[in-house]
């Protein structure tokens, strides 16, 4: 099957993936910003020949942001299906990133769907819909923020089949850069190691490591032009750190790799 | 007269012997805390400290100048041990003071590659090579300092024989790392060189050691002995501080006898008794047993009532899980609440000032933030949802729609109250081996007060307790800041007079702060446990018993909708704390002087403010 979507394996996660949808299981993906959680669904969505829904969770959204809601139209009122209900009538991947920043209620709504009933209950319409065969659900988040008003709930987890993700190794992350942004591969080593510097900095200095993605746009910042140390500095220094020490730490530490 | 004349020839003489260029002299205070981001991100390892040291003695070949100055024997060099990298205080080798600054970075880039030193002259070439092959970056910066170092060496011409030979090979590994094996042997020490590391000195080295006395307090010269097997496991012992002085050896038999007399903290680690050196290091352990040994003693020990704090109340009875019996022991402890009412009104100290400032700013900015309200029966905005939900829906009950959205009260819902441990523990010395002047107990009283400071500016209401034990017949619970007090000058000052006390019964005093979370109406309801160690008594609570009453308190609490997490300092603290307080519900801070700043970020992310 022809696949656009670039993905490099780090271990057995297409396999999983790809049993867990043929058994219509769920699937829950964690894993530190920028891993590649996103591109690793949507590789597999162009795998599978699914559509995929994508939802962005954020702190206001409601149930029936991804159910539906009525709405009025020229001849009276209409309902419109939300993302989930679509991906659940007609078939297809629908994928909660960040799915712990969403309202505790718009768990709930999975529940019934994440188990062996695979039905979506709409309390509004009183309809109860039986799920497409293609339907999956893919949920992800970051257990990074070890947040106690966030999280998501065990009754919750406990019905998904679950993947860990991290970043990749050195030599498969000089890779991906080399081809995500087209950089020479000594300066993608460069960078890479100048991330996995960084990366020794999380939980000490930086509330959070220096991205797979961050070093993809240092690349291509590079590759269009700018300095290496300009776009260093301003794709992997500043978006990590608001401190004057630290970034200036952080300067010093780019100086040491360009 | 003799005496002008006697100052104008020293300074003459200084002058001529002088070699530093103090115009371009760099502290390192002002670098301490970017160099200690730098040795970190260059693969230094994180429970390291950054400390400046004095100069080092060394004996080169003086200039007739410096030998009548008197000066040239003290050298600032970079050396580390297993505590921490330390660096010299200020810097002034080189005439321009951002070189000297790049010299500092150049050190600890250094000392991150080369944790270990067992040859001073292989291994420093050997790392320079690789660090500057892993990081091409530093190349330029390098040559500049080699360059410069370059500069600073001992004239040739004044120099033959081998020490002209021990030049020149220096020099040569200088300019290309790596690329000279051998040292050639020479009279005195050749002049130290300022970008490479150096090992620990041998100050502490034991009287009886075999080792050539004369090669003492020198670490340099161990690039002579090429067969450096001893030499670095004679370092190893130092290290450790164990076989020192012969009074410290007495001491060793002593604490071994009474560990054996009294079977008190062992049964937990009995495994490990088997290198009584070993448990030395832990200086909190071995004076837990002696206060142990005289129980009777250490009653006496307890402050006279004027002295102590005040008791507040007659105490409170709190019941203990006995897991033999599987059954709660009713009103087994007694919770004595004190406060310190002696503790005069406090400013924030001089040395906190800084980053209290720092932590209200940022804090302040986290006050909550005006959220809107959706089905409101008024407000600002009409609430589309609900407008459309009444149209499409036209059974429902027409009147007593809430149509409309409004902005709330920005209150975040969200009461904590931190409980800290002030068992005597606490009293310890930091760093590995207990020797620093600043004790456990002074982290922790700047971690509560910086915290309360953050605190205080967000407007979450919060409180702050502390605890110890003697026994299940008193349990002191130290109030220092309850939820109804506003806090000021007051609680300050409680905060900073807190001193350590006695025993660690934690379950009791989490029971008592659930009784006091449980009185706050807010919907969130956060306790922050700040720990150093396991509970324990010196009665049975101990071992398993107080870890299955801690968790039992906890579990407790949880079931009262309190949402427990404990931040510990114990590096243990992996093997117990997570049945303690389930996977997700505790921290293990390992730089404890991070601790101040750690924990109001911790909170933040707890409480999902900043995410």
């Amino acid at each position: 099957m022809a696949n656009d979507i670039h993905y490099l394996p780090q271990g057995r996660e297409i396999e999983i993936f790809q049993t867990a949808a043929n058994n219509k299981l769920p699937v829950l993906i964690k894993g530190p910003t920028g891993c590649g959680k996103t591109r690793f669904v949507e590789y597999m969505a162009a795998e599978l020949g699914r559509p995929l829904h994508t939802v962005a969770c954020h702190d206001d959204l409601t149930a029936s942001d991804l159910v539906g809601r009525h709405l009025i139209g020229a001849d009276g009122t209409y309902w419109q299906d939300g993302p989930l209900t679509r991906a659940v009538r007609e078939g297809g991947i629908c994928y909660l990133d960040e799915v712990v920043e969403a309202r505790k209620d718009t768990t709930v709504v999975l529940h019934p769907l994440s188990d062996h009933r695979r039905v979506l209950p709409i309390e509004r319409t009183g309809e109860t819909i039986e799920a497409h065969p293609d339907f999956m659900l893919v949920i992800s988040y970051n257990p990074g923020y070890q947040n106690l008003i966030k999280g998501l709930k065990p009754s919750t987890r406990q019905r998904f089949v679950a993947m860990s993700f991290d970043y990749p190794d050195p030599e498969q992350e000089v890779v991906i850069v080399c081809q995500e942004s087209g950089v020479d591969k000594q300066t993608a080593q460069q960078l890479v190691a100048l991330g996995n510097d960084l990366r020794r900095l999380k939980d000490h200095d930086l509330e959070e490591a220096a991205s797979t993605r961050l070093l993809i746009y240092a690349a291509m910042m590079i590759q269009s032009g700018l300095t290496q140390s300009e776009a260093c500095t301003a794709c992997l220094a500043q978006p990590l750190s608001d401190e004057p020490e630290t970034l200036v730490a952080i300067e010093r530490l780019i100086q040491a790799h360009f | 007269m003799e005496e002008f004349v006697g100052e104008l020839w020293h300074k003459l003489i200084t002058r001529q012997a002088q070699t530093d260029f103090a115009e371009a002299k760099v502290e390192f205070a002002s670098l301490q805390s970017q160099l200690a981001t730098y040795f970190r991100a260059m693969g230094g390892e994180p429970g390291k400290n950054l400390e400046g040291t004095g100069p080092r003695a060394f004996n080169p070949k003086r200039r007739l100048a410096q030998r009548m100055a008197g000066s040239h024997r003290h050298f600032a060099v970079c050396w580390q041990d297993d505590r921490g990298l330390r660096l010299p205080i200020s810097l002034a080798y080189f005439p321009d003071s951002a070189l000297n600054e790049a010299l500092y970075f150049w050190q600890t880039a250094l000392a991150a590659q080369l944790p270990t030193i067992r040859h001073w002259f292989a291994d420093n070439q050997q790392a320079t090579h690789d660090l500057l092959k892993k990081r091409p970056g530093l190349a330029a910066g390098y040559q500049q300092l080699a360059e410069a170092t370059l500069k600073t060496r001992p004239d040739l011409e004044t120099l033959k024989g081998p020490e002209l030979e021990r030049e020149l090979a220096i020099q040569q590994a200088i300019r290309e790392p790596g690329s000279v094996d051998q040292l050639p042997i020479a009279v005195g020490d050749p002049l130290p060189v300022p970008i490479w590391i150096y090992p620990a000195p041998l100050y502490a080295l034991s009287p009886d050691s075999d080792d050539d006395l004369d090669d003492m307090g020198d670490g340099s010269r161990a690039e002579k002995q090429l067969n450096t097997g001893r030499k670095q496991a004679e370092r190893i012992d130092d290290a450790k501080q164990t076989d020192g002085l012969l009074v410290f050896k007495l001491e060793c038999l002593f604490t071994w006898a009474e560990q054996v007399d009294l079977d008190r903290c062992q049964e937990e680690n009995l495994d490990d008794d088997s290198s009584t050196a070993d448990d030395l290091d832990i200086i909190t352990l071995s004076r837990k047993r002696r206060a142990g040994a005289a129980r009777l003693k250490f009653d006496l020990d307890l402050p006279s009532a004027q002295n102590d704090d005040l008791p507040v109340g007659e105490g409170i009875r709190l019941p203990e899980w006995d897991y033999r019996k599987q059954a709660y022991i009713k009103d087994y402890c007694l919770l004595q609440p004190m406060l310190a009412d002696d503790a005069l009104p406090a400013a924030v100290p001089d040395y906190l000032r800084n980053q209290a400032r720092v932590l209200k700013n940022r804090f302040s900015m986290l006050r909550p933030q005006r959220t809107w309200q959706r089905r409101q029966p008024y407000g600002d905005e009409i609430d589309l949802d609900a407008w459309l939900e009444l149209k499409t829906q036209p059974l429902r009950n027409e009147e007593h729609q809430d149509l409309y959205r409004a902005r709330n009260n920005p209150q975040r819902d969200l009461a904590c109250l931190l409980l800290s441990d002030l068992s005597m523990s606490t009293d310890a010395g930091l760093g590995a081996n207990g020797d620093s002047d600043q004790r456990v107990i002074d982290v922790i009283r700047d971690t509560m007060l910086l915290f309360a400071e953050a605190l205080s500016s967000t407007g979450d209401p919060f409180a702050i307790y502390g605890f110890s034990s003697v026994k299940n017949k008193q349990v002191r619970y130290q109030l220092l800041k309850n939820f109804s007090e506003a806090y000021g000058d007051q609680a300050r000052g409680r905060l900073l007079a807190v001193k350590p006390g006695f025993y660690t019964r934690m379950g009791a005093a989490i029971r008592q702060s659930t009784e006091v979370l449980k009185l706050q109406k807010s919907q969130q309801r956060l306790m922050l446990i700040l720990s150093d160690g396991k509970p324990n008594d010196i009665d049975r609570y101990e071992g398993r018993y107080g870890i299955e009453d801690t968790r039992r308190a906890v579990i407790e609490a949880k079931q009262q909708g309190i949402q427990p997490f404990c931040v510990t300092i114990d590096e243990r603290g992996n093997d117990y704390l997570p049945y303690l307080f389930g996977e997700q519900c505790y921290a293990v801070v390992n730089d404890l002087a991070r601790l101040p700043v750690l924990l109001p970020k911790l909170y933040l992310n707890l409480t999902g403010i900043s995410a």
